[in-house]
């Protein structure tokens, strides 16, 4: 089997996560996107590369951006598009995820982009189906593309990311982000640090071999990149983890001020949406140091890599 | 009924044939004769061929949601199961539906499949229905035959609930069950925190949500001088307390499930639900510490943790699949497969039939002439393999399913009746 072929495609029939990638799936991922990036922007966007694929968007978790973004994705390689939503209680109450996912794939669907509360969903599916499966986000476990999209977004502003220092800011507790990105950001050798109230970091996270910091100022000291993420105070529990907005913002949010008093500029990234005034100041995340928007660009091009490796994995069956 | 079991070597260290290779007549429920070659009788025989005969193994935790839930097990199938997997007695918890908090459920639980060599014994509710607020009529359910007081799957949360549990049991030196694990702290974890779980993005179940109940209910045990076991200890930071306490002279007792002397949380990995356990998997740590423990008499019985389900709540995202698994039938087979180095037949008596009798204050049971006839074949040698869709269990929520474990169970002789595990 071993030919010059098989340097081309990925380790895995399934995104499931990044851990589950090495270094070479991820580094053919970004030269797959390079190329994409570039279609996406000719005046003909769209590319016959999967033109008889049938791909299922199911959404057990709303999402507008991450939707969106593999909807298009899907639909500049030419692929088919069904979408499906539904809200996690209604999952949880109703029809099982095994008996929806089978009855969509009963009408011959190739691939399934999927998003779902719980953690390793994907996992579960993949034992029990045929069809390629992206994880678009499982509960607080992973959201590769979004990890893949950051570490693409900043090679292309840093060039490699050896020896950078990337720091994760906010809700490390509840964020498929943060370890996404902290599996990813590690596999491509940077230095990754979160930083956030201590009751929004688990306490293991040291065993991933990062750094923690409870401090703001020294970490944005510290740091070449700020990857902000998003702090929902409807996601706290019976027990708060932080007692208001207005405090977190105080403390850990990061505003202007602060980004002057640094030696040198750092990016500033954020998966979105973001809450202005909150983690980002608005004159913070529209400011030249930001390069929030382009992670938006630069996600539908990883996605449409993803899609396209991932196809070519398909199993010989599903093709029908 | 009567049988001859031939060539049986006797593992029990308060019997006098202890280590022998003899055979022993059995008639109805008694032991008629224990002796070298005893003659030919008109019932059948049975040939052990050198096996181990050891008095009845008990197992004091079994789930078996009988009435109300009988899809996953009934006393029928529990007593197959129990059978199989070599127990002659079985403590059942409370946690039925209704709940067994009353007199009536005491004896639906003592009547239960009398032509079975299988005897159930009910664990009565500290709390209606195990809500942990109004306590339960316990002096008449104690009188009707229930054998201990616990909520069961549910660990008593209150303080001054299990406080007021521990005293009034004393009216009749009565024996208070707790599974220990601070819902305020376990909170909506779904595994045990470490490593692990903060790969997987899983919440977890710090290990002092454990021990810190430990303490506490240690802590109301010598306040109030009652007797109090603990169930289905976990943790390596559990250890110590209940030394400590030990050492006191506490009428302090505990158990660990073969589970949590099997696997660790690195089982997780894969989202495999039938290794989501309450208490949650531990570290190779604790289980090394919980298997030190057990054999250094720290904790005093190993449980089968039985848990039936069906598949409609196993094969699920893990998140949302229920807790617990199988064990009446590969409770030995787990228990070798994790300490089979480091234990014999005599321990095994010790510990699976006389330590738990006298715990749970069943009747003593000896292998003696003119004792009861209650025991239990086994085989330290050779394998035994799990098979899937052969298992007694209505429940088939095993991660044991389809491997070899060794030893083997080789039958129960009980209240008249005689199993062969093959059969």
């Amino acid at each position: 089997m071993a030919s010059a072929e098989d340097a081309q495609h990925l380790s895995t029939r399934h995104l499931l996560g990044i851990k589950y990638l090495n270094e070479a799936d991820i580094r053919l991922i970004f030269d797959t996107a390079r190329e994409f990036k570039e279609v996406i922007n000719r005046p003909i966007k769209k590319v016959p590369s999967l033109r008889d694929i049938t791909i299922a968007n199911l959404f057990f978790e709303s999402s507008t951006r991450t939707r969106i973004s593999f909807e298009l994705a899907e639909k500049r390689l030419s692929a088919d598009v069904v979408n499906f939503s539904a809200s996690s209680s209604s999952v949880s109450k109703g029809e099982t995820l095994l008996d929806t996912v089978n009855n969509i794939l009963s009408m011959k669907v190739d691939m399934v982009v999927m998003r779902h509360p719980a953690p390793g969903a994907h996992h579960f599916l993949a034992r029990h189906i045929q069809a390629n499966i992206v994880n678009a986000g499982d509960g607080t476990h992973e959201h590769p593309t979004q990890a893949l999209l950051d570490a693409f977004s900043m090679q292309e502003v840093l060039g490699d990311l050896r020896g950078k220092h990337i720091a994760i800011f906010g809700d490390i507790l509840h964020s498929r982000v943060a370890l996404s990105n902290i599996f990813c950001l590690q596999k491509l050798g940077a230095k990754v640090k979160v930083c956030g109230p201590p009751t929004l970091i688990p306490k293991y996270i040291p065993s991933l071999g990062v750094e923690v910091s409870y401090d703001l100022q020294d970490t944005l000291r510290w740091c070449d990149v700020a990857n902000v993420l998003r702090i929902q105070l409807e996601r706290q529990e019976e027990l708060r983890y932080f007692p208001s907005l207005r405090e977190y913002a105080r403390f850990f949010g990061i505003r202007k001020d602060l980004l002057d008093q640094l030696e040198k500029p750092i990016l500033i990234m954020h998966p979105g949406p973001i809450n202005r005034g909150v983690e980002l100041t608005s004159d913070v995340a529209d400011s030249d140091h930001s390069i929030i928007l382009q992670q938006v660009e630069n996600g539908v091009a990883i996605r449409m890599a993803v899609l396209y490796l991932l196809s070519a994995l398909r199993p010989p069956s599903s093709s029908g | 009924m009567e049988l001859v079991l031939r060539n049986a070597k006797i593992a029990d260290p308060r019997s006098s044939h202890h280590r022998q290779m003899v055979d022993l007549h059995i008639q109805d429920d008694a032991i008629r004769a224990i002796d070298v070659d005893l003659p030919v009788k008109n019932g059948q025989e049975w040939d052990l061929d050198g096996a181990w005969v050891s008095p009845g193994w008990v197992d004091v935790g079994a789930w078996v949601p009988d009435p109300g839930y009988e899809q996953r097990e009934d006393f029928a199938s529990a007593a197959r199961a129990a059978a199989r997997g070599g127990f002659t007695d079985v403590l059942v918890l409370p946690n039925t539906e209704p709940v067994l908090d009353g007199k009536a459920a005491v004896q639906y639980v003592r009547s239960a499949e009398p032509a079975q060599p299988v005897a159930f014994h009910p664990i009565g509710a500290v709390t209606r229905g195990c809500q942990g607020t109004d306590i339960t009529e316990m002096m008449d359910m104690e009188q009707a035959g229930a054998v201990a007081f616990s909520d069961g799957l549910q660990s008593i949360q209150h303080s001054g609930m299990l406080y007021r549990a521990l005293l009034y049991v004393k009216a009749f030196h009565g024996l208070v069950i707790n599974a220990p694990l601070d819902e305020s702290l376990a909170g909506t974890g779904l595994m045990h925190e470490g490593v692990v779980s903060t790969s997987l993005g899983l919440r977890g179940i710090p290990d002092i949500a454990e021990s810190l109940m430990v303490q506490r209910d240690i802590n109301l045990l010598a306040y109030t001088n009652s007797r109090l076991h603990l169930a289905d200890i976990s943790k390596a930071a559990s250890l110590p307390l209940i030394r400590e306490a030990k050492a006191r002279g506490l009428r302090l007792t505990c158990s660990v499930s073969v589970h949590h002397l099997q696997h660790t949380d690195e089982q997780v990995r894969g989202f495999d639900t039938n290794y989501k356990l309450t208490p949650p998997l531990g570290t190779d740590g604790d289980r090394e510490a919980l298997r030190k423990a057990l054999l250094d008499g720290t904790i005093d019985l190993v449980t089968s943790q039985h848990r039936p389900w069906e598949e409609d709540h196993k094969k699920l995202e893990f998140p949302f699949a229920a807790e617990g698994v199988t064990g009446l039938e590969t409770a030995f087979g787990q228990l070798m497969h994790s300490l089979g180095d480091r234990l014999d037949a005599s321990w095994l008596a010790m510990n699976l039939a006389h330590k738990p009798r006298e715990i749970f204050g069943l009747k003593p049971v000896s292998l003696e002439a003119g004792q009861p006839a209650c025991l239990t074949c086994f085989s330290l040698q050779g394998k035994s393999r799990v098979e899937p869709g052969r298992q007694a269990s209505k429940s088939a929520n095993s991660p044991a399913l389809g491997q070899e474990l060794p030893g083997r169970i080789l039958g129960v002789v009980h209240r008249g009746f005689w199993v062969r595990s093959s059969e």
